[in-house]
């Protein structure tokens, strides 16, 4: 790199040498000067004290000499506003000239010159040069209308260039039009609601009429524009695509993706039985192919777009799969973008020949490919059923070959296809057990740790393989700690008699010397489950696990849909969306694919054109908080369908978490140390009253009869607690310490079976009779229970002894029947699986809540919120109910900040109900 | 759209900066060249964001977008969500038109043509849009004359080199002559002369047991053309030449491929009866036809390699590779073969003038055979030390890869019957047509 400020100490004496040749009287060699002092500017040098003599050499007619002059003049007039205005009559006077180039130099250059005074100057040329009778001109001057527009957009409003643009659109030169919509399109982004670009069937005629006559990137700027229209029914948007088809072929590789951009999206108004549909999926696929034969660089580009394009419409390519094999001599970041779409073009029918190749992968060089090879087979056995064998087998060779990292990463992969086939592969068990020392990794260590511990009872010696890793329990990563103490409770539960002591030293290591409160929260819970109730515990720890899916990796559906309006762009690549990355107006607008044409919705608004999009989406996916292995590692503690506390394990069970989170933190304070990140914030919103009344009564232990007793506070407000309300104190009455508590149930329906748990705490406090709650609690009711307590439960010190971070006392709360507690994948299944016909649309109108307020408003309500998501700033809450009468409904409530009206879809299998549902939720959340 | 352009060397210096948009300073460039250093080898090059503290521009996001050709970076950004294809094709484009214009690609022929470039730039990007590629178009509006690095002279004609010409019986171009600046033809009164270029890239995978797995062919016909007053030119190609599957012609082998696509300059008015491409070539180089072939070769790939591995007493992994080349006898190669393993190694060759060495940073053997006549057999042992030997070391021994350069051969068979110009040229215009076959990835599993 050059030194800038030593260079320009250094050409002190030559600024004065180029100064006399500016002024020189010979052309060639004041042309030479301008030459030398633009390749000064050019590698850094400071330049602009020659500003006065280069402006001087302004005025000539060598074109050559005058282009050279302007360069300059573009790069140092921003410095010197006051002498570029010198320059200003030989561009109004270039304006005027006999030859078009010159006329066009002038006033392009002009638009670059970002001086606010020159602006002004600017607008007459301009104005005659838009309706100039040369098209270079007119061109030109089209582009400038957008640079003016950048420095002063009132100006440009108020001289009326924008409605000159609009006409330019159908003049009669292609160039001048495709130029006109490149302005217009950017003008009109930072005017999101102006009908700048009026987009009706005459003007997209123009346009389509233009696009076959204009240049390659005249095309583009035209089809990108294109892609902002809506067609208005499936005939206008077939006779678009039919149109647009040609470009397909076209050896620029940037004008056939603009092309598939408008045909992806106006394929969603195609009816799919029509012909032209079939068709037109047949064409997209040689044009994809095509783009991977260009330079690594394009390949990487088109790679990213494929791989949205495979989500969107995996029938397009479906068989094409061997253009993704990977090349050896691929740059490794194609390579990778291949795998990816190999697996998700993997099917039945092409599996033998993707199996052969990622076994050929997994022996390469390259570490990172190795791994993503190795993973890809095991994502192959999980999608495609029939191959699970062989590709088990073909994980069990790679492990043979005892590379280190091909070992680790077969047995991440082997575990989730246990996860997928139980009890199917699991002879080949003792083979990983082999290589049990080889593993350092956190993540292939937990998986065999969790292999090991679903599997106790086959393998022999279990415990001594668990008990190994126990010993540098604390060196160990939280992962694998999780997962060390899962598998030592379900071994315990497995082979009770010999693990006893195991499972006590693994349950005091992870309750007693850990500071990791996930870690202690497990311990806790595992600990409370076994000693009060091994058989539920068994229930729990042991329950069936739900099945793992293949499609977890998808992009969710919305923001699939907006990436596939944005495919070309910076977005496709980054799969994100524009405001990701964009700041600023520009680009922010949200892009939609217009609503298919079979649908029962029509277009009436944005929002039901989309969502009607949504519902058609083949593989509906909510998006996994972390990749899939995450999610698979957390599982292992389903959420439990029998009675039971379910242990806070786990980011799925948001349903269970509410309970706990809910019930426990807002009478505890927060009693079980920080919650895991999946759950939502709303629910460990402390309770500070449980604190002071807990300390109070720590003060009050000792003290004589009649003490004071603090009046009840509310422990646990009913909305964080599907309705059941707890106020409560602690008495000291007649020497007995009790808990007085006023239950009310504020939900709509029935609760029963309560009962009541405490945790160790400093004080040895214990219940000393069982929770008598004898009636169901109908809605409404109240009722009061005294719980008499006593102090000889275990002691556990804590410290500070009034610090009620620490845990102190539980309440369990469950009750039957009422609701259901969904995970993500149940969820999504069940959306997948009920027909399109039953989802109806609501709107809700004039709710002033915001999303989190709605969601705990309907919580009360016994409606779930099971994820929730923001694209945009518009959240979209994901929720089920179940009503009494076992119907479950699913729901999408869409909320925007500050628009008032929800919207609101909802699907069920007896779409009946959906209007009362409707009507329900407008109570609530206006109530 | 298009923020800024700048061209750097491979040090860094800065040869050309324009900026379009006035949306970032000049000290991006620094920030790109610190980033692009700091890659560590096959990182996705094409996009990057710069973090959002930045000393004066701070507000935007801006990505990257480079290329590299001629060992110079070629650098555009960007600030909105544009799109990086437009971006490289424009940037692959500026490329091919900046050599045109001055002859090669190097840091310093972009250094001596600076003004040239910058004028390039001017017309070619207004305000952050392309406005045109084409050397046609240009031609009407750029004034600087190309400095040519090196003088070109006629004599150079006159030297025999590599290539043979189909049109002209006997005589030969020399390799140099494709690269001149275009517009010394229409100043300097330059010979006017028409390359056509049949370039093909093989991709060939050989499974293990020996089976043709892959065999694609991607494949352009170029066309370079230094004739300012040439109206039209026509392309024949092989009659028989035929696009799809279902598809098929006349009645003697059938020149077959996939997928084709045409520059939007060629007429094919002519193509589907007679297969003529018809187009008014503009000024310098530029891609008339690309298609594709992929399983369906009409000859046998041209290398085969019968590999034998073992382990011999002394705990050393053996291999023993015969490597086949059936191109017909007058042909002679210049081959490398690549294996990939990760050991150290001694070997015997069959001649001495082949080498083979290991590198280990790819972890791989690379065998270099520099005559290799067609017809003919080669074979060569190599002895690995593996430390900790075991059966397990034998499926590490990776595929061979192959890499080499066939001239006069497409593998496709598609010929230029003919290329006619009109109106017929004035007696010293030339024509040429060369056929090169280059192996993209050639594979063989071991």
């Amino acid at each position: 790199m050059m030194n800038d400020s030593l260079f320009s100490l250094v050409c002190a004496g030559e600024i004065f040498e180029l100064k006399a040749e500016l002024n020189s009287d010979k052309k060639e060699k004041k042309k030479e000067a301008v030459k030398k002092v633009i390749a000064s500017m050019t590698v850094g040098k400071d330049v602009s004290a020659l500003f006065p003599d280069v402006v001087n050499c302004m005025q000539t007619d060598n074109l050559e000499l005058k282009k050279l002059v302007y360069l300059y003049l573009m790069n140092y007039a921003k410095s010197q506003p006051d002498m570029a205005i010198m320059a200003v009559n030989t561009f109004v006077k270039d304006c005027e000239d006999p030859n078009p180039l010159i006329r066009a130099l002038a006033v392009r250059t002009m638009g670059c010159i970002r001086v606010d005074k020159i602006t002004e100057y600017l607008c007459e040329p301009l104005r005659k040069c838009l309706k100039d009778e040369d098209p270079y001109v007119r061109k030109t001057a089209a582009v400038c209308v957008a640079k003016l527009h950048d420095i002063n957009a009132q100006l440009v409003e108020d001289q009326g260039f924008l409605d000159t643009l609009k006409d330019l659109i159908s003049d009669s030169n292609p160039m001048v039009v495709a130029n006109a919509v490149a302005a217009l399109s950017e003008i009109a982004e930072s005017h999101p609601n102006s009908n700048l670009l009026d987009l009706n069937p005459q003007t997209i005629n123009k346009l389509l009429t233009a696009l076959n006559e204009c240049t390659e990137w005249g095309q583009i700027f035209i089809l990108d524009c294109l892609a902002n229209y809506t067609p208005r029914d499936d005939r206008e948007s077939q006779s678009i695509c039919e149109r647009v088809t040609p470009r397909l072929s076209h050896a620029n590789s940037a004008v056939v993706l603009s092309a598939v951009k408008v045909l992806m999206k106006f394929m969603e108004m195609l009816p799919k039985d029509l012909d032209y549909y079939g068709t037109l999926l047949k064409k997209l696929a040689p044009p994809l192919v095509t783009l991977l034969s260009a330079e690594p660089e394009l390949q990487y580009v088109a790679l990213r777009n494929i791989n949205l394009i495979v989500q969107r419409r995996p029938e397009i390519l479906k068989h094409e799969m061997k253009v993704f094999f990977v090349k050896y001599n691929d740059p490794i970041y194609v390579k990778l973008e291949k795998l990816d779409i190999m697996i998700r073009l993997a099917s039945q029918a092409n599996i033998a020949q993707v199996l052969a190749e990622l076994k050929e992968y997994a022996t390469e060089v390259d570490v990172d490919f190795v791994r993503k090879a190795v993973r890809a087979i095991g994502r192959c056995a999980i999608k495609v059923e029939q191959s699970a064998e062989r590709c088990v087998s073909t994980l069990l060779d790679l492990i043979q070959t005892k590379v280190n990292y091909v070992v680790q990463e077969a047995i991440v992969v082997i575990k989730d296809i246990f996860r997928k086939y139980p009890n199917k592969y699991e002879s080949v068990i003792a083979t990983l057990c082999e290589n049990l020392d080889s593993l350092d990794e956190p993540e292939a260590r937990a998986a065999m740790i969790w292999i090991v511990g679903e599997y106790a009872e086959r393998i022999d010696n279990a415990d001594e393989l668990l008990e190994s890793f126990l010993e540098g329990f604390h060196d160990e990563s939280t992962q694998v700690q999780l997962q060390l103490l899962t598998a030592i409770v379900k071994l315990f539960l497995k082979k009770p008699t010999e693990t006893q002591e195991l499972v006590q030293q693994v349950l005091s290591l992870a309750t007693q010397d850990s500071d990791n409160p996930d870690l202690r929260d497990r311990g806790y819970i595992y600990w409370r489950l076994l000693s009060t109730d091994p058989v539920a515990a068994k229930e729990v720890v042991l329950a069936e696990k739900p099945l793992i899916s293949e499609e977890t990796d998808l992009i969710e559906p919305t923001l699939l849909e907006e990436l596939i309006c944005h495919i070309g762009t910076l977005a496709s690549v980054y799969h994100k969306p524009p405001s990701a990355f964009v700041e600023g107006s520009r680009g922010v607008q949200h892009k939609r694919l217009p609503g298919s044409a079979g649908s029962g919705e029509s277009v009436e608004s944005p929002d039901t054109g989309s969502a009607a999009g949504v519902s058609e989406a083949p593989p509906a996916v909510i998006p996994s908080q972390g990749d899939l292995l995450g999610d698979l590692l957390n599982l292992d503690l389903t959420p439990p369908t029998t009675t039971g506390p379910p242990p806070p394990s786990s980011g799925m069970q948001m349903g269970a978490m509410d309970l706990l989170g809910g019930g426990l933190d807002s009478l505890m304070g927060a009693g079980f140390g920080a919650p895991p990140a999946a759950m939502p914030a709303s629910f460990t919103a402390p309770v500070s009253g449980g604190l002071d009344d807990l300390f109070d009564l720590g003060g009050g232990v000792g003290m004589p009869m009649g003490a004071y007793s603090p009046p009840k506070t509310v422990w646990l407000p009913a909305m964080k607690a599907k309705g059941l309300e707890i106020s409560g104190t602690f008495a000291r009455r007649a020497g007995v310490i009790q808990m007085e508590m006023t239950l009310t149930n504020k939900a709509m329906s029935v609760m029963t079976d309560f009962a009541i748990q405490f945790n160790r705490n400093s004080f040895g406090l214990a219940p000393a009779g069982p929770l008598q709650v004898l009636t169901p609690l109908s809605p409404n009711q109240s009722i009061e229970v005294t719980l008499p307590l006593n102090t000889v439960g275990p002691v556990m010190k804590m410290e500070p002894l009034n610090n009620l971070q620490v845990t102190d006392v539980h309440i369990y709360l469950y009750h039957k029947s009422h609701y259901y507690l969904h995970s993500r994948q149940v969820f999504l299944a069940t959306w997948k699986d009920i027909p399109n016909d039953n989802e109806s649309q609501f709107q809700i109108k004039d709710c002033h809540l915001n999303s989190d307020a709605a969601s705990n408003k309907l919580q009360g309500s016994n409606i779930f919120t099971i994820a929730k998501r923001t694209v945009e700033g518009q959240d979209m809450l994901y929720q089920s109910m179940k009503l009494t009468n076992g119907i479950w409904v699913l729901a999408e409530l869409r909320v925007q900040a500050g628009n008032p009206n929800y919207t609101i879809s909802l699907k069920c299998r007896a779409p009946e109900v959906s209007q009362c549902v409707f009507q329900s939720y407008e109570a609530v959340l206006k109530n | 759209m298009i923020s800024q352009v700048f061209i750097l060397s491979s040090k860094g210096d800065h040869l050309i900066y324009k900026d379009f948009r006035g949306e970032a300073g000049s000290d991006v460039v620094s920030i790109f060249y610190e980033k692009v250093t700091a890659l560590t080898g096959d990182q996705p090059p094409v996009v990057m964001v710069t973090p959002h503290k930045r000393e004066q521009h701070s507000h935007k996001d801006l990505h990257f977008v480079h290329v590299r050709q001629g060992g110079l970076y070629w650098v555009a950004t960007t600030t909105a969500n544009s799109s990086p294809f437009t971006v490289i094709e424009f940037l692959n484009r500026l490329t091919a038109l900046i050599k045109d214009y001055c002859g090669s690609l190097s840091e310093k022929s972009v250094q001596m043509n600076f003004a040239l470039i910058y004028e390039l730039l001017d017309e070619v990007v207004d305000y952050g849009y392309v406005q045109t590629t084409s050397s046609d178009v240009l031609k009407n509006f750029i004034q600087t004359e190309a400095v040519s690095s090196r003088p070109f002279s006629l004599f150079d004609l006159s030297n025999i080199g590599l290539f043979g010409a189909e049109t002209q019986q006997s005589k030969v171009a020399p390799s140099s002559a494709a690269t001149r600046p275009i517009q010394s033809s229409r100043e300097q009164g330059g010979k006017s002369e028409i390359f056509v270029d049949v370039i093909e890239r093989m991709s060939v995978v050989i499974g293990s047991n020996g089976v043709l797995m892959k065999a694609d062919v991607e494949g352009e016909i170029r066309v370079k053309c230094y004739m300012p007053s040439c109206s039209e030119m026509r392309i024949g190609l092989n009659e028989e030449f035929s696009i799809g599957k279902s598809q098929l012609r006349g009645y003697g082998a059938a020149v077959r491929v996939d997928e084709c696509s045409f520059h939007q300059a060629v007429r094919l008015d002519e193509f589907d009866s007679h297969r003529i491409l018809r187009l008014s070539p503009s000024q310098g180089e530029q891609t008339v036809m690309q298609y594709q072939l992929s399983d369906d070769l009409p000859s046998a790939p041209p290398f085969r390699l019968f590999p034998t591995i073992e382990r011999d007493s002394g705990g050393r992994l053996l291999m023993y590779m015969k490597l086949r080349c059936d191109l017909p006898p007058k042909r002679s190669l210049n081959v490398d073969c690549c294996c990939y393993c990760g050991f150290s190694l001694s070997q015997e060759l069959s001649s001495p003038d082949q080498s083979a060495e290991l590198r280990p940073q790819s972890r791989a053997v690379v065998w270099q055979i520099p005559r290799f006549p067609g017809g003919t057999q080669l074979s060569a042992l190599f002895k690995l030390e593996v430390p900790g030997l075991s059966s397990a070391s034998m499926l590490e021994v990776g595929p061979v890869g192959l890499s080499f350069e066939l001239p006069k051969i497409t593998a496709t068979g598609l010929q230029i019957r003919f290329l006619r110009l009109t109106p017929v040229q004035p007696s010293p215009s030339q024509r040429w047509v060369r056929y090169v076959t280059h192996s993209d990835s050639y594979t063989i599993r071991i």
